[in-house]
């Protein structure tokens, strides 16, 4: 079944005057629980897809179906309730918020959402442990490291079950040991939840751990 | 177990992460609203006693010698020690005047303590007994009966101000011996710090030439017009009647005073502009900053599911929280200083009239009310601002 369908996908940006493709028709689909990896060069619009993808950017023009629906024309509104209800997102750069503790940013997405879990504080901290930072479930951003920061907000994106995950590098901060633990996680939750996994890595080890692989050049994607 | 954490405390924590600038934000609202609280405590003020003074002066018009309605009001509003003088005459001319129900006068005499008088100086008013309707109302039933000569009253203020308040107490009052026998109930004039003598007395005054009074002569009549006709009316006719006479409709009394305060509210309004500009952009100022600053956060926000509207929720809790707690400040500030700095205006030490628990809260709720719409109106655009950035540019911004 076609989770998410993209056809025509491009994303210019004007910057001093000069237009960039960033993004250049791209067409593609993703099946409900597949796990794919995307490779590519830096700048070469890995990140400018999965954002569109993920609804926190407008492409120039192009349509993004998920599960048939067109998220392009999508109101604040809704595009927001998409993105609480059915993306998890993993940035390649620290995305805490400095003032709440690792639980309440494991909470924040539920913070906006019109579905309330009365067990949240205990799931948050369950997958606080899961990611390896049980001990660290009242401390703040400033007291944890890069890499227990990423295992937050890995923590955060797994917190309310997404359907889809799309992940920018995240694992480029965590030791070899702990990157092998997350993988695991991922794949774990992709068979057991069917979580559809979309994630971008340099790393081609972790990019053969995919049920598909892509790799944009210049904007364009093509399978590898 | 931690506790959930809601959208208010959000925006607590966000105030709370540089207190320097956040107190800078609540002392510039405090500063705004206390100014403002101080203003309207004064304008209040002073527009309210003078209008219920004029009320209850149970006069529809008062007549005096042309040229002296000022030192009029001085006396009946303020109780400034004032004297201006006309013939009695001018009573047989008046009951000429065809409006006119009811009439009875005034000699306001001063006092100079040391040379006249052992009391500070204040207003002696020798009334006419048999015509009065001006003083017998705030007489108390109690003391039932009309007063004799060497016998005064005291205005219901007069124990604070003048201390003279004792019943039984002799004064000596230009030089006679007077009995205090009675006290007047509050009226909310000038009046409450003065001394009431019979104007029988005024005969032994005279003959000890302790005063500029001249034999004949009185200071004021009050007119009380027939039912039905209009006192501006009234008094016009006795203006064009006799010219060395002015005259003030009940309306109209303490108009100088409300001209002057129109000149003050004009210079009050002219400085809250300013000072809410200042507010406003220094609101505009930090609030800005403040949306560069966590633009990445709010990309963040965005990015997990808050819509546009939990945004402007958790920056306007942020506005409403400074621009309260800068208002409840300030009002409590303004109202200090109105009662302390009230001693400091001429005009505010000697109005008879404070203002009630209802003034009170009224004005306090306007002051918290403009003080939160300026934080508001400050914050309103950089909140636009950032609440549109998509949430991929809003975390790359820098």
């Amino acid at each position: 079944m076609t989770q998410i369908e993209v056809s025509g996908l491009t994303k210019i940006f004007s910057i001093d005057e000069q237009d960039i493709t960033a993004v250049s028709n791209v067409s593609l689909s993703i099946e409900k629980g597949e796990f794919v990896s995307i490779v590519g060069h830096s700048g070469s619009g890995k990140t400018t897809l999965i954002s569109i993808i993920g609804g926190i950017m407008k492409p120039t023009s192009g349509k993004v179906l998920f599960n048939g629906q067109d998220i392009c024309n999508l109101d604040d509104d809704d595009l927001s309730a998409y993105r609480n209800e059915n993306i998890g997102f993993m940035f390649q750069f620290a995305s805490l918020l400095p003032m709440l503790t690792s639980t309440e940013n494991v909470l924040l997405p539920g913070l906006f959402s019109r579905r309330k879990d009365m067990n949240a504080v205990k799931k948050a901290e369950e997958y606080l442990s899961l990611v390896g930072i049980g001990d660290k479930v009242s401390a703040y951003p400033s007291q944890l490291s890069g890499g227990q920061q990423r295992r937050v907000a890995i923590a955060r994106a797994l917190m309310y079950d997404p359907p889809v995950i799309l992940a920018d590098e995240p694992t480029g901060d965590l030791d070899e040991e702990t990157e092998a633990d997350i993988m695991e996680l991922f794949r774990k939750l992709n068979r057991e939840k069917m979580m559809t996994f979309v994630f971008i890595t340099h790393n081609s080890e972790l990019a053969g751990m995919a049920s598909r692989q892509l790799r944009m050049t210049r904007g364009i994607l093509s399978g590898v | 177990m931690q506790t959930e954490f809601t959208i208010s405390s959000f925006a607590l924590r966000n105030l709370k992460r540089k207190p320097l600038r956040t107190a800078i934000l609540i002392a510039a609202i405090a500063i705004l609203v206390a100014a403002l609280v101080f203003a309207l405590s004064f304008v209040s003020r002073v527009s309210s006693s003078v209008r219920l003074a004029s009320e209850r002066l149970g006069a529809d018009i008062l007549v005096v010698p042309a040229g002296s309605r000022g030192a009029a009001e001085d006396v009946l509003l303020e109780n400034k020690a004032k004297s201006f003088y006309m013939s009695r005459g001018v009573i047989e001319k008046l009951k000429t005047i065809k409006g006119i129900d009811q009439l009875t006068y005034q000699t306001y005499l001063t006092t100079m303590q040391g040379k006249c008088c052992d009391v500070p100086e204040t207003v002696v008013v020798a009334f006419n007994q048999d015509t009065d309707f001006i003083v017998k109302p705030w007489l108390s039933e109690k003391f039932g009966r009309k007063l004799q000569k060497g016998e005064a009253l005291v205005g219901n203020e007069s124990a604070f101000n003048i201390r003279v308040g004792l019943i039984d107490v002799d004064k000596v009052l230009f030089g006679n011996v007077f009995k205090m026998v009675g006290v007047l109930d509050k009226t909310g004039t000038g009046l409450d710090n003065a001394l009431f003598i019979n104007d029988e007395n005024l005969e032994d005054i005279l003959i000890k030439g302790q005063t500029d009074l001249r034999p004949g002569q009185i200071s004021i009549v009050f007119v009380r017009v027939k039912k039905g006709l209009d006192s501006y009316k009234v008094a016009g006719e006795i203006e064009d009647a006799f010219v060395e006479l002015d005259t003030m409709a009940r309306k109209d009394i303490g108009k100088s005073i409300i001209m002057t305060l129109r000149d003050i509210n004009q210079i009050f309004i002219f400085t809250m502009i300013l000072i809410s500009l200042l507010s406003g952009f220094l609101t505009w100022a930090i609030f800005s900053a403040i949306a560069n600053e966590r633009a990445r956060e709010i990309g963040i926000m965005r990015a997990v599911g808050a819509r546009e509207s939990h945004i402007v929720t958790v920056f306007l809790t942020e506005v409403i929280i400074v621009g309260s707690i800068g208002s409840i400040i300030g009002i409590i500030g303004g109202t200090v200083l109105s009662i302390v700095l009230a001693q400091s205006f001429s005009i505010m030490k000697s109005l008879p009239l404070h203002l009630t628990i209802m003034n009170r809260i009224l004005i306090a709720c306007i002051g918290f009310l403009i003080g939160n719409a300026i934080c508001i109106a400050g914050a309103l655009s950089p909140i636009q601002k950032i609440k549109k950035m998509e949430p991929l540019m809003a975390i790359k911004k820098e």
